[in-house]
Parts: structure tokens; C-alpha cells; sequence
């Protein structure tokens, strides 16, 4: 087990580098070099999907005589984008001590409009105001970015209308509700001129002038006329743009990311160590699990191969029966 | 036309919940023990109980060189990274991953190695390579951050 990861034959022995081309208070565009796809997506994903953000989750309508019904403007209400600055500190209302929420796993905001006058009236974001205590001062706050200062819509009343209303915002990840998604987009691509034939354009005539060459086109080489196609290439360039939904500033999401990663791997160190410890995995184990007929059920299988059965792995009991790579799958690899 | 009297189909009640064969008692002999202790410590909270699952689990057939473990709650998005890592190690035979069934949050990484080392520690040793890679790239985006901001003030 003794090697360096990034003391390899190819690019990646040159460890991951990151170019940033652009960066402001709404997106930031950055290059990510000599890390793997796999990695490379990985922090794609999470950025979309498991960042912690804050939004509201439960609404309770004191009085609605709008047009719109109650569940209506509750799902507008979830959508509207809340600073996140501090979430880490925030507690998920399942790990709370409390019975539904408290001030330790949600911010409360409240929303009482009328309309008084003889015109209609406009009912946004702005309008939501936090009230109780809060971990600081700008969690839960409504993202307001607009030049009108007045965020997002919610609806709109004809006089004499009213809407009162409380919310419960809480912490969630965009994995169970898009509400919570950080990220307004992430743009993520590679190999702007398609030279590893990962992509098959459509065309009419000539799928060159057809295409709109990428932004990021002019960063790479452009392919050499009549150049044989390369087998060993790998994708090594990656392109972001992360932009950000106004919760968490666009270079904390990319750092949060990598933060949700870390805290996923740590936790299962921390699981497979412990087990470790206690002899979990080691353990003794009854002997039918390797020929038991009970074990033969059949989810070996979709690891392909014509084995088709544990015994083609497992079968020996300790000893290892393969020893070449015959053993398994010969018809599968080549 | 009549339906067959002896259908092989499996009524709704009955069927498993998961194709996954559930796992015997004497697999896990420790972690049952694992939950008797949380039982007692967690009495009044029984809710809360359920949550403490394990999040990885070998499952049967394995032997030390030659593992399946099965991931809670875990899909592609570490499922590939860890794949690609492991299998970047000299010592390790065969890594693939695979999501069963794409409605259960649950996926499946099988490891084989070579003798001098065991699936355990080339899954232990996978998952801290990914973390060094994430403190890599942290480092480098944080200064490539600081670098673009200086730039920028300068050129302003």
C-alpha cells in the first residue's frame, strides 16, 4: 500500500492545477487541470446537489384573500433564495433537540401585506422580515439583487386583499428539494474541439460551421487536419462556471463542495476504522456464506463476466482462486 | 382466461423490499452488538434510532482480498471517484462500483486485490486518497481566488 497517488506515468503526476477566469458577485469561471473526470464531476455534482443551504420549509397562513391559493404561495415562498451565510452552524431540524423547530435549526420570517391603496400592490421578497433570534445577522435574510431592491415577486393584492403569514425556513441540501440548490447553474465542460469524439454532433452539412465553437476553444490546441485519433487521450481540462442563486457567494460554493466531499469520506473512514477496531469486518463469519445455497441468488451477475456466480470469486474460502485473470469475466475484458 | 393456479409470482406482502438478500444475523455479530448498546443509550429516542444506521456494509461472499461492500445514501457522485482512486492503486486487482436499482440509494463498490493487501484497506486507503486530492485542489482554488483578486485591485 505504499505509493504516490500523484507520482504517476501521466498528467496527473503533475497535480491538479486551478486557473481562475473570471470571477464576480454572481458567477465564477474556473479550469481545473490534471485531476480525473471522475473527480472532476464528482465536484460537479455535489455543487449542484449537496450543499447545505437555508430555505423555507414551512409556511403557516394566518390569512389569505388573494387569488392565489395557501399551497401556491407556500411553493413560491420555499423558492425564494435566503442568505446562507453561516448554515454550518445552523442544526438540520431531524438532529435537533427540539420537537419541531427551534432557533438552533430555523429561522423564522414573517409576511403581513394589505393592500390599502386603489392600485394593486406587489408583495416581494423584501416584505419577508426575519424576526427571533438567529445564529447572525444575515442567515434567512432574502436575497434581494435586483436594482429595485425589492427581490423576487411573491404575488400581488387588489385592494382591500391581505395576506399574513409566518415562515420556518430550515437547513436542507438540493438533493431532496431544488429549493436548497445553491447554485442558480454550473456550467461544466471538456475538450471544446471534441477531439476524444465524446460528443457525436448533429449536422446537416459540416458539423464545424454548423457548431459554435466553445468559449473555452481558443484555450486548447485545435485539432490537426488528417491527425489520427489519439486512443490513450484522456480528458484532462475542465471548465466551470458556477453561478451563484445569491445564498452562497460563487467561490463558497466551490469551496463548500469540496467541504461536503471531505465531511461524506471522513464520516466513512470514521466507519470503517471503528470497525476496525472492534474486529467488525474481520470477524469470523459463518462458513456457508461462501457456498451456502442461499447465497446464490443472482447479484454477482451484473458485474457482467460468465461467472455469473460467487463461487467464481468467492468459492475458495480464504485462499484466493484467482489467480490470473482468467478467473473471472474472461469473455468480458479483453 | 383463468389465471394459473401456480404462479411463481410473488405476492405484494410478501416480496422483499430490497433484491438484496437481507443479511443474517451472525454476518454483522459485532454491529448487532453495536445496536443493543445504542438501544440502551438512546431509550426515550427511538425515532432517532433508526437514523444511526451503517452506512457501509461488506456483504456475504466476501472473503479478505475479494469484497463487495454495499454504500447507504452514496451514488455516482462518489461511487466513480472512488472507483477511479482505488483502481489507481498498484495493489489492487479489480475496482468497480454499480447502483443496483436506480430508486434505492444504495451503491455497490467490489474491490479484489493482490495479496499483500485486503479490500478493507484499499477501500480505507481509496477514500483518504480522494480526501488528499480534495485538499490539493481546495489549496490550489483558494490561492488561484487570492491571486485573481490581487490582480484585479491592481489592474483597478
Amino acid at each position: 500500500m505504499d505509493y504516490d497517488p500523484m507520482a504517476m506515468d501521466d498528467a496527473e503526476s503533475l497535480g491538479p492545477v486551478v486557473k481562475i477566469s473570471q470571477a464576480d458577485s454572481v458567477r465564477v469561471k474556473f479550469e481545473l487541470q490534471n485531476a480525473d473526470i471522475s473527480f472532476a464531476n464528482s465536484l460537479r455534482r455535489v455543487m449542484l446537489a449537496e450543499i447545505p443551504t437555508i430555505a423555507i420549509d414551512l409556511v403557516e397562513i394566518e390569512s389569505n384573500s388573494s387569488v392565489l391559493a395557501d399551497e401556491f404561495i407556500a411553493h413560491r415562498l420555499g423558492l425564494i433564495p435566503l442568505n446562507a451565510e453561516g448554515v454550518e452552524h445552523l442544526l438540520y431540524s431531524r438532529d435537533c433537540d427540539c420537537e419541531e423547530y427551534c432557533e438552533n435549526c430555523s429561522v423564522k420570517l414573517t409576511l403581513h401585506a394589505k393592500c390599502t391603496g386603489y392600485e394593486n400592490m406587489s408583495v416581494s421578497a423584501r416584505d419577508l422580515v426575519p424576526i427571533g433570534e438567529r445564529i447572525n445577522q444575515s442567515l434567512g435574510t432574502p436575497v434581494i439583487n435586483d436594482k429595485d431592491g425589492t427581490g423576487p415577486l411573491i404575488l400581488k393584492l387588489r385592494p382591500e386583499q391581505e395576506i399574513k403569514l409566518e415562515c420556518i425556513a430550515k437547513k436542507g441540501i438540493a438533493k431532496e428539494h431544488a429549493k436548497w440548490a445553491p447554485s442558480a447553474a454550473i456550467g461544466f465542460e471538456y475538450d471544446p474541439h471534441n477531439k476524444l469524439r465524446h460528443l457525436d454532433l448533429w449536422y446537416e452539412k459540416d458539423p464545424k460551421s454548423e457548431w459554435p465553437p466553445s468559449e473555452y476553444a481558443k484555450w486548447e490546441e485545435p485539432p490537426v487536419e488528417g491527425e489520427p485519433f489519439d486512443f490513450d487521450a484522456v480528458p484532462n481540462h475542465f471548465y466551470y462556471n458556477v453561478e451563484t442563486a445569491g445564498n452562497l457567494p460563487p467561490d463558497g460554493i466551490v469551496t463548500e463542495g469540496i467541504k461536503v466531499i471531505q465531511q461524506k469520506l471522513a464520516g466513512l473512514i470514521h466507519e470503517l476504522t471503528e470497525g476496525e477496531g472492534e474486529g467488525g469486518y474481520d470477524g469470523p463469519r459463518s462458513p456457508d456464506y461462501n457456498s451456502g445455497p442461499d447465497t446464490g441468488y443472482g447479484y454477482s451477475t451484473s458485474y457482467g463476466g460468465n461467472g455469473g456466480n460467487q463461487s467464481a470469486w468467492g468459492g475458495g474460502g480464504g485462499t484466493t482462486p484467482f489467480g490470473g485473470q482468467t478467473s473471472y469475466g474472461g469473455g468480458g475484458w479483453s | 382466461m383463468a389465471a394459473r393456479p401456480d404462479s411463481e409470482d410473488i405476492a405484494m406482502d410478501d416480496a422483499p423490499t430490497s433484491h438484496q438478500p437481507e443479511v443474517k444475523d451472525d454476518t454483522m455479530v459485532d454491529d448487532a452488538g453495536e445496536d443493543v448498546e445504542e438501544e440502551e443509550d438512546y431509550e426515550e429516542e427511538e425515532e432517532e434510532e433508526e437514523e444511526e444506521v451503517q452506512r457501509v456494509k461488506l456483504l456475504p461472499g466476501s472473503t479478505e482480498t475479494a469484497a463487495s461492500f454495499e454504500f447507504s445514501n452514496e451514488g455516482h457522485t462518489l461511487g466513480n471517484a472512488l472507483r477511479y482512486v482505488i483502481m489507481r492503486n498498484p495493489e489492487v486487482e479489480f475496482c468497480a462500483y454499480a447502483i443496483p436499482h436506480p430508486s434505492e440509494a444504495k451503491m455497490n463498490v467490489r474491490i479484489q486485490t493482490f495479496e499483500g493487501t485486503t479490500a478493507i484497506e484499499a477501500l480505507e486507503k481509496g477514500l483518504r486518497d480522494i480526501q488528499e486530492l480534495c485538499d490539493v485542489v481546495t489549496d490550489k482554488f483558494v490561492a488561484a481566488a487570492d491571486d485573481f483578486e490581487k490582480k484585479k485591485a491592481a489592474a483597478a
